[in-house]
């Protein structure tokens, strides 16, 4: 027998590539949160409506990830001192190429 | 011992009864003309039996001059009071006589019930009367004295039985089946009959409007009825009252003043019928609606006349929790009667009170059902087959009404009517989905099954169909408009999945061809998807991968992770006899793709080999296969691929009746899952702080983000984690089961 696929439709999920291992089973509470706002980040940022591309994420040498534009409202308060809130090292946005290098 | 003087007044009284019979004739000859007269009068006046022709014809040829001028002597010696007692005694002695032909006349109408025998004994009566009446000369007095004898004796002795057929003759007044002559009113008139059996003769009437209404108005909703009946009662019932209560009436505008009494009790007892009559099928009303307006209308009418508002209410409630509140009534025919109920309420009543009290329960009721919810969302998204869609699309759309207080300084404000409870809430007239979704207490529950149902709705779209998804689109902007814009946020962000799905397989396809057309979701914004653990076998497995790298170039910062347990597969299979072209679930398409490497499997082979599935799930895959004459369960738990049809194909084993299992989980499934959640929280604080109360639970619990349940719904939860054995209660406190 000989099994011809014509027609796929199909579903799934994207996911940001964060470069964090993906974690097996995709348990939904152990995913990665922004560390500013707390939501997920295939979620969107408080001022945001629409996720993905409308809400992107923001990669910093320091290998920790924000939503793009929880991090600027941040760098743009004076007490940040431009530091990541993570480990109050400066920040550097990372160029982009974690996942396919 | 009679004294000189007792004596002398009886000779003075003597002489005084003599002077007045002589009358101051000579000698007694006065005293004899006075006797002779006496006996003329006396003769004249006895009651003669009128069946009787001789003492008839006596009568009949009685000299009226010599008559008369009898009465005048007695009148003139003042004897005239005497004389009418002795008549009078006498009538009441001859009595029997009438009362004989009575008796007889009533014997054949018994027996033949004609109507012409009752008709003729009155007629017998009044020429009895006319018979046995005195002169007119007498003057009234005499006359009335006469007629009340009469009547006094006739009512006496009229059996029961006269009632009865006295009844019928008035009815036959009422419906002429024979022509009856007009005077017979006269006759009863004469009789004293009108007055005696006057409520009898109304209740003719009202018998005859009870018959009317309900031979004409039953089951007749379409129009009203009032203005007809009243027409009816216009030009049948009226002219029928006239002799009777407008009797003397010189013309119209006297007899009109007349019969307003009579009339109007008459007008209330045709309204009182037709709203008990229209009470009664209130129901069956709703139910017609909108083809029953006119019933409702007249509902609306007769209640302003007659106070049946409570026995509506009572009669409906009755007749909601008989025929509609039970558990083999459909929510949605509840839901609809429920609409129905509203709209004509709303007719019959606009302030609402009577709405209030029928809807309390229906209400109460719905809330209890599990699916009330879905019921209204489907019907908001047009979910229905039927078409007859709750909502009617002429009426506006406009947001959700809150209940608001009173406005005071409303200038068209009118007090609550008197009849409205105490916790009766003004419903302005809102619309019909404002009600309903009311009839829970926060409007998220609703948003929350939109959101399950649009799911549903979208992913059962194959692409290239994206009408549906603008259909869908059109249905969420009018949804806005009630809902929100900010409840249905994430109602836009899955429509936006959609088209941008769309826009990325059209970009992908042009970089590298693949027949996978998938819907890619954001997860956060689609209701909890059941997750699954299939792997898709062969070359579906390097479809995705392969759609997999080519999306990654294109979205280099994003990955896809398929949910392979949702979609559908178009393929063919290409056996040696024939091909089957068709579409199938995902894991009916795994289980296929394996038997095109090896042609006999087991269950349980097949389930490893698809990565884990459930076993109940994987048979019904099956058993599509085998319904179709593709696969064959040679041995239990079995399956040979049929590479060559055979030839007695098995009847088409209807698959287990398990229902197309929801691909989203509902609400309720979801709210365990989040449940679930927090059992980690739970599971936290049993473990530093020992055994610990409900409340004390919830209280911690609500430190937690996004933690919205009851106390109810944790007690709930914390008995289902007690059955799995996770925790044990004691004495009102939890603890872990260790």
């Amino acid at each position: 027998m000989k099994v011809t696929v014509k027609h796929w439709h199909a579903v799934a999920q994207w996911r940001w590539d964060t470069g964090a291992a993906e974690p097996e089973g995709g348990d939904a509470d152990n995913e990665d949160v922004c560390g500013i706002c707390r939501v997920p980040y295939e979620g969107c940022c408080p001022s945001c409506k629409i996720p993905g591309d409308d809400c992107p994420l923001i990669w910093g040498e320091c290998t920790h990830v924000f939503h793009m534009h929880c991090l600027l409202k941040w760098i743009g308060t004076p007490a940040s001192k431009q530091q990541c809130p993570m480990d109050r090292r400066t920040w550097v946005t990372a160029e982009r190429k974690i996942g396919n290098s | 011992m009679a004294s000189a003087a007792l004596r002398s007044q009886v000779a003075a009284k003597w002489q005084e009864g003599f002077a007045r019979l002589n009358r101051t004739e000579p000698g007694i000859s006065g005293l004899i003309s006075f006797s002779q007269a006496w006996n003329i009068a006396a003769d004249y006046l006895h009651p003669r039996d009128i069946t009787d022709p001789l003492s008839a014809k006596a009568h009949g040829t009685a000299d009226m001059a010599l008559v008369k001028a009898a009465f005048d002597m007695i009148n003139r010696s003042r004897r005239l009071p005497v004389m009418l007692e002795t008549f009078l005694d006498s009538i009441c002695n001859q009595y029997y006589l009438i009362a004989r032909d009575i008796h007889r006349y009533l014997a054949q109408y018994e027996q033949s019930a004609d109507i012409g025998v009752m008709f003729r004994l009155i007629y017998r009566l009044v020429d009895w009367y006319r018979a046995w009446a005195p002169i007119e000369e007498l003057g009234p007095t005499i006359r009335a004295a006469y007629t009340l004898t009469f009547q006094t004796q006739l009512f006496s002795i009229l059996p029961p039985g006269f009632v009865r057929g006295f009844k019928a003759l008035c009815v036959s007044t009422l419906v002429p089946v024979v022509q009856i002559s007009p005077f017979i009113w006269d006759a009863f008139e004469t009789l004293g009959l009108t007055d005696r059996y006057e409520g009898l003769i109304a209740s003719v009437g009202y018998e005859r409007i009870e018959a009317y209404v309900h031979e004409t108005c039953t089951a007749k909703w379409d129009e009203p009825c009032l203005e007809r009946l009243r027409h009816w009662m216009s030009t049948q019932i009226v002219p029928w009252m006239l002799p009777m209560y407008a009797k003397g009436a010189l013309n119209t505008e006297e007899a009109r003043g007349m019969l307003q009494n009579v009339g109007s009790r008459f007008d209330f007892h045709m309204n009182k019928t037709l709203c008990d009559l229209r009470t009664s099928e209130i129901f069956d009303i709703i139910i017609d609606f909108p083809d029953s307006m006119g019933a409702l209308y007249d509902l609306k009418e007769c209640l302003q006349r007659v106070d049946q508002r409570s026995s509506l209410v009572q009669a409906l409630r009755k007749a909601n929790r008989k025929r509609l509140l039970h558990p083999g009534a459909d929510t949605k025919l509840i839901l609809s009667q429920y609409v129905a109920t509203i709209k004509c309420l709303r007719i019959i009543d606009p302030p609402g009170v009577l709405l209030f009290k029928v809807a309390d329960p229906i209400r109460r009721y719905l809330r209890e059902r599990p699916d009330t919810i879905r019921s209204i969302v489907a019907n908001l998204v047009g979910d229905d087959d039927s078409g007859d869609s709750l909502v009617d699309e002429n009426e506006p759309i406009q947001p959700l009404q809150q209940l608001e207080t009173e406005d005071y300084n409303d200038p068209n404000w009118d007090p609550e009517p008197i009849d409205a409870g105490p916790d009766f809430r003004t419903n302005k007239p809102s619309d019909v989905i404002s009600t309903l979704v009311s009839i829970y207490d926060s409007k998220d529950l609703f948003v929350k099954e939109l959101q399950v149902l649009l799911a549903q709705r979208l992913l059962a779209i194959t692409d290239d169909n994206s009408e549906k998804v603008e259909k869908e689109r059109r249905n969420i902007e009018i949804l806005k408009i009630r809902f929100g814009e900010a409840a249905l946020q994430v109602c836009e962000v899955m429509l936006k999945d959609m088209t941008d799905s769309k826009r990325i397989d059209g970009h992908v396809q042009s970089q590298k061809a693949s027949i996978v057309h998938p819907t890619i979701i954001s997860r956060h914004f689609w209701p909890s998807l059941e997750s699954s653990d299939i792997v898709m076998p062969g070359q579906f497995q390097a479809l995705q991968t392969e759609y997999a790298k080519e999306f990654s170039t294109f979205k280099p910062d994003k990955k896809l992770r398929w949910l392979p347990h949702l979609g559908t597969v178009h393929l063919e299979l290409q056996l040696e006899d024939r091909t089957i072209e068709m579409d199938v679930p995902p894991l009916e398409a795994a289980f296929i793709e394996l038997f095109s490497a090896k042609n006999v499997w087991t269950m349980d082979e097949l389930i490893s080999g698809v990565g884990g599935v459930d076993r109940v799930a994987a048979l019904k895959a099956l058993l599509t296969w085998v319904d179709l004459g593709v696969l064959k369960e040679d041995v239990e738990n079995t399956f040979r691929l049929l590479e060559v049809q055979e030839e007695a194909a098995p009847p088409p084993r209807s698959a287990p009746a398990a229902a197309e299992e929801p691909t989203v989980t509902a609400a309720q499934q979801q709210q365990a899952d989040q449940m679930r959640l927090y059992w980690k929280f739970i599971e936290g604080m049993l473990t530093n702080l020992g055994a610990l109360p409900l409340d004390r639970i919830q209280t911690m619990l609500r430190f937690a983000p996004g933690y919205d349940q009851t106390v109810e719904q944790l007690a709930g939860f914390m008995e289902a984690a007690r059955r799995e054995g996770l925790v044990v209660g004691r004495d009102g406190t939890w603890k872990l089961n260790r």
